[in-house]
C-alpha cells in the first residue's frame, strides 16, 4: 500500500462514513428500517372544508382581513360537527364584508404538535379553541388579554359566573378567555340494560336512595356487578363469573385520566398550595384503588385492551351499547349518537353520581376560544371570537351549556328536540352545576404538558397491567412529577 | 511537459513553481464534482446545514411555542439527557428491537432469495415482484392496514391462529407482545433486502458451485465455505443499513401505538419526536438527535473495523 496518501485516505475512509450516515439518516431503508420522513401525514392534514385563502400580513387577496380560526385543540374535530362549524364560517362571512372568517380543524391527536409547529414557524392562528383548560396552559403565554377589548366593546359578561370568568384569568396575567361553554358531568346510563336485569334505575337526585340504600360509590359497586355480565351470562355478583370474558360492564369512566378518576371521591389536585410540592391526595389514592380494583379484581370496568376493543366500540364504550354506566361530561351528546346510523345504546338516561363520605362531585370542564398575541389584527379576531360565543348553534353541536345562564333554557330544549324520542331528564346535568370540583382536576401543574404526559403515562400502566400495587405506582408518579416540577423552576 | 504532475516544490529550492495547469485530469476531476454537484448541494441544503442547526439549537433552550427567546445554555441538555429516565429506557427499547428483528430479518431476506435463486423454482420472477411489492405501499398507510390485521378479536393472524386452535395475544395491547408484532410488521416489508441479497447471490461466479460439486461437496458445505462467504458484502451492507435504521425506527411505532401500551414501544425516536413536538422542547430533542447520531456513528465505525475480518470482497488480497 502507498504509505503517502495512508492519511488522507484514512480521512476520506472517515468523511464517507460520516456522509453516509448522515445520508442514511435521511433516505428510505428497507423492513425494519422504515424512513424517518414524517409522520401520519393524514393526520397533520386539516380537515378544513374550503382552502385557506392566501394572505400578506394577514389580509387576503382582496384587501380585507384574514382571520384564521384553528379547531382540534379540544371539541370540534368530529364530523357531525364540522359541517355545522363550517355553516357559522359561512354566515359570518356573508354577514358582512371586512372580514374572511377561515376554518382549520385538526385531529386533537396531532392539534398540539401542528399548533406549535405553526408558532415556530411564524405562522399561528389567530383564533383556538374551542379549548379547555388543559389548551391554555399549554399556550397560557401565547393568548392575548382581552380586558382592554372587553372595556372598548363593552362586552357583556354580567351572564357569566365570576369565579369561572376569573378561570382565565388567574395564573395567566390577564383575562385570555371569555366562558364559552361549560360541561358539568353525571352518570350515562343505559336503561335497556336495566330492564334487562330488572334493577331499578339509579337516582336523578342528590340524598336520593338507592333501593333502600344511601346512593354511595359502594352501592354503585354492588349495583354495576350485577349489570356485569360474562359471555357465559353469568353477571359479576356470581361465582362463576369469568372477568377474562366479559360482554358487558356496569360501569366506566370514559375519556378522563387520573385525575377525573380521583374526583370520583373528591375533588383534589397533584400539586400543593405551594404551586411546586408534588401529592398524591388521600381521596384519589383510594378512587385509584378502587378503580384499578374495577378493572382488574371485580372485573366490572373495562381494562385498556377491552376499552380499545371493538365490543366496546375500540373507545367510545358507552355506544356500543356494552356499558350500563359511564360517568362522562355533558360534551359526550355529542357522540353519544353516532353521526349515521344509531348507537347500541339507544335508550338512555342520566343520573347523579354517588356520594363519597357524604360529598358529591361532579368534575366540570369548561370551553372557550382563545386570541393569540401574534394576531395581527387583534380588534377583528376579537369580533369573531364574540361572534362565535354567541352562536347558538356551535354551542348546540358542541354538546355544551352556555356559560352565560340566560342562555341555558334554550339549551336544553334544542338537547330535548335533538334525543327524541328518548325523554332525558335533563335537570340532572343542571343540578350537577352545583357540585364542581374545587379545584378543577385540570388545574395547572409545573412543566405542565410533561406533567400531564406523565399521569396520562400512569393511567396506561394502571389500564393495561394487571397485580400491580397501586400505593407504589401512585408514589413513582408523585417522584416523577416532583422532578418535572421541580425542572419547572 | 504535458501530461506530467507537476514536481513538488522542495524546501529553500531555487527551481521556480510550475504554474497551476489545466491538466486532463485536473479537467476529469473538475467534470467528476460538476455531476455529482446536485448531490453536493442538496447534501449541504437538506442535510448539513440542518445538522449544523440543530448542534447549535441543542445548546440552547429552544421551546417551539416561543421562538423569539431562544437562549444558550451550554452543554446543560447534554446533560439532562445522561439523568433523563425516558431517555435509557428507549435506548433499551430500541436497543431490545434491533436484537430482535436484525437477525431475523437479514436471515429471511437471504434465505428467501436463496430459494429465488434456485431452478428449481416455478414462477420466481412472480414470486420476486410479490415479495417486493410491501415497499411500495406508503408506510403509513400500510401500518394503518396492520391495526386491523393484528386485532386481537377480529384480526387475520388471530383468526388463523384460532383455526390451529391458538389463542393469540392482543398484539398491540400487550407490553410483551407489542415488540414482537412490530417486528412481523417489519418482516414484511423485507423485499428491498431480500433483492438485493439475490443480486449478491447471482454474482457468485457459478464455477465455484461446479468446482465444488466436482470436489463432492454437499448443500451444508456449499453453503458455508462459498455461499456466505461471498455473500459478506451483501450482509455487511444489510447489517449496516439495518442497524441505522432501527436506530431511527419511528412511523410503525408511532402510527400503531404511539409509544403505548405502558411505553413498551417509546422507541428513542418516538421519545424524541414527543420531546420536540409534544412538548415543544425543541433544544432537547436537537440533542437528542445528535446523541443519536454519535451513538449511530460509533457503531457504524465499529462495523466498518470489524468488516476487516469477516468480509470478503471478490478479487481483494490479504
Amino acid at each position: 500500500m502507498d504509505h503517502r496518501y495512508a492519511g488522507s485516505r484514512r480521512r476520506l475512509v472517515l468523511a464517507s462514513i460520516i456522509s453516509l450516515i448522515a445520508v442514511a439518516c435521511n433516505s428510505a431503508t428497507p423492513s425494519t428500517a422504515p424512513s424517518a420522513s414524517a409522520p401520519g401525514a393524514s393526520q397533520n392534514v386539516a380537515i378544513t372544508p374550503e382552502p385557506v385563502p392566501t394572505s400578506q400580513g394577514g389580509l387576503t387577496a382582496d384587501g380585507k382581513v384574514l382571520i384564521r380560526w384553528f379547531v382540534g385543540l379540544g371539541t370540534g374535530a368530529q364530523p357531525d360537527q364540522i359541517a355545522d362549524e363550517q355553516a357559522v364560517v359561512t354566515e359570518f362571512n356573508e354577514s358582512q364584508d371586512k372580514i374572511v372568517l377561515s376554518l382549520e380543524i385538526y385531529q386533537n391527536t396531532t392539534a398540539y404538535d401542528i399548533l406549535s409547529t405553526q408558532i415556530a414557524a411564524g405562522n399561528p392562528p389567530d383564533i383556538i379553541g374551542p379549548v379547555g383548560f388543559r389548551g391554555f396552559y399549554s399556550y397560557g403565554d401565547q393568548l392575548l388579554d382581552l380586558q382592554p377589548f372587553i372595556d372598548k366593546t363593552g362586552y357583556d359578561v354580567s351572564g357569566i359566573d365570576p369565579k369561572i370568568l376569573d378561570a382565565y384569568k388567574e395564573g395567566f396575567g390577564g383575562q385570555v378567555g371569555i366562558p364559552f361553554a361549560i360541561y358539568p358531568s353525571f352518570i350515562y346510563y343505559n336503561k335497556d340494560l336495566f330492564k334487562e336485569a330488572g334493577l331499578a334505575e339509579p337516582p336523578h337526585k342528590v340524598g336520593e336512595q338507592y333501593d333502600g340504600k344511601d346512593w354511595t360509590w359502594e352501592t354503585l359497586t354492588e349495583l354495576a356487578k350485577k349489570l356485569t355480565v360474562d359471555k357465559a351470562g353469568n353477571d359479576g355478583t356470581s361465582a362463576s363469573f369469568d372477568k377474562n370474558d366479559t360482554s358487558q360492564w356496569g360501569y366506566y369512566m370514559q375519556w378522563t385520566d387520573p385525575r377525573g378518576w380521583g374526583t370520583q371521591f373528591g375533588p383534589g389536585a397533584l400539586v400543593g398550595s405551594d404551586g411546586k410540592t408534588a401529592q398524591v391526595p388521600e381521596n384519589w389514592q383510594a378512587a385509584w384503588q378502587w378503580y384499578y380494583d374495577g378493572m382488574w379484581k371485580d372485573g366490572f370496568i373495562p381494562n385498556g385492551a377491552e376499552n380499545r376493543s371493538e365490543l366496546l366500540n375500540s373507545d367510545n364504550a358507552f355506544q356500543s351499547g356494552n356499558v350500563a354506566m359511564d360517568f362522562v361530561h355533558l360534551w359526550y351528546t355529542c357522540c353519544a349518537w353516532p353521526a349515521e346510523g344509531e348507537p347500541q345504546a339507544k335508550s338512555f338516561d342520566i343520573a347523579v353520581p354517588p356520594s363519597h363520605e357524604g360529598t358529591t362531585t361532579a368534575k366540570l370542564h369548561a370551553d372557550t376560544f382563545g386570541i393569540m398575541k401574534s394576531t395581527a389584527h387583534p380588534d377583528e379576531a376579537f369580533e369573531v371570537m364574540t361572534y362565535l360565543l354567541g352562536n347558538d348553534k356551535l354551542i348546540a353541536r358542541y354538546g355544551a351549556l352556555p356559560a352565560v345562564s340566560s342562555k341555558q333554557d334554550a339549551f336544553f330544549t334544542a338537547l330535548e328536540e335533538r334525543f327524541a324520542p328518548n325523554d332525558i331528564d335533563w335537570q340532572v346535568a343542571r343540578d350537577m352545576l352545583a357540585y364542581p370540583d374545587v379545584p378543577s382536576h385540570e388545574a395547572d401543574m409545573p412543566n405542565f404538558l410533561k406533567s400531564d404526559a406523565a399521569v396520562k403515562a400512569f393511567q396506561e400502566t394502571l389500564i393495561t397491567t394487571d397485580n400491580l400495587d397501586v400505593k407504589a405506582e401512585a408514589e413513582k408518579l408523585r417522584n416523577e412529577l416532583q422532578g418535572l416540577f421541580d425542572q419547572a423552576d | 511537459m504535458i501530461g506530467q504532475p507537476d514536481a513538488p516544490a522542495l524546501s529553500g529550492s531555487t527551481v521556480p513553481r510550475s504554474r497551476w495547469r489545466w491538466t486532463a485530469s485536473r479537467r476529469e476531476a473538475a467534470w467528476g464534482w460538476a455531476f455529482i454537484s446536485p448531490w453536493i448541494v442538496g447534501f449541504v441544503l437538506f442535510t448539513a446545514i440542518p445538522m449544523a442547526m440543530a448542534l447549535y439549537f441543542s445548546l440552547t433552550d429552544f421551546d417551539l411555542r416561543r421562538p423569539n427567546e431562544v437562549q444558550f445554555i451550554g452543554l446543560a441538555n447534554y446533560e439532562q439527557i445522561l439523568r433523563d429516565p425516558n431517555v435509557a429506557q428507549s435506548m433499551s427499547i430500541t436497543l431490545r428491537f434491533a436484537v430482535l428483528t436484525v437477525p431475523p430479518t437479514i436471515a429471511l431476506s437471504v434465505g428467501l432469495a436463496m430459494l429465488l435463486n434456485s431452478p428449481r423454482l416455478t414462477g420466481r420472477r412472480a414470486f420476486r415482484t410479490l415479495f417486493y411489492m410491501p415497499t411500495q405501499i406508503p408506510l403509513v398507510a400500510s401500518t394503518l392496514i396492520w391495526i386491523g390485521v393484528l386485532n386481537e378479536e377480529t384480526g387475520w393472524v388471530n383468526g388463523l391462529l384460532t383455526l390451529v386452535g391458538i389463542q393469540g395475544p392482543d398484539w398491540l395491547n400487550d407490553p410483551g407482545w407489542v415488540l414482537p408484532s412490530l417486528g412481523i410488521v417489519g418482516l414484511w416489508g423485507i423485499g428491498a433486502m431480500m433483492l438485493i441479497a439475490l443480486a449478491g447471490l447471482q454474482g457468485i461466479p457459478s464455477e465455484l458451485y461446479d468446482a465444488a460439486k466436482v470436489d463432492g461437496a454437499g448443500a451444508w458445505t456449499t453453503l458455508r465455505r462459498i455461499t456466505l462467504p461471498l455473500l459478506t458484502p451483501v450482509l455487511f451492507y444489510s447489517l449496516l443499513i439495518s442497524c441505522v435504521g432501527v436506530s431511527q425506527y419511528f412511523i410503525q411505532a408511532y402510527v400503531l401505538t404511539n409509544g403505548q401500551p405502558d411505553a413498551s414501544t417509546l422507541f428513542y425516536n418516538v421519545n424524541l419526536y414527543r420531546e420536540a413536538f409534544s412538548f415543544n422542547q425543541l433544544g432537547y430533542a436537537s440533542a437528542l438527535a445528535w446523541v443519536l447520531f454519535l451513538i449511530v456513528l460509533a457503531l457504524a465505525m465499529l462495523l466498518f473495523w470489524s468488516s476487516s475480518r469477516w468480509v470478503y470482497y471478490a478479487g481483494e488480497r490479504r
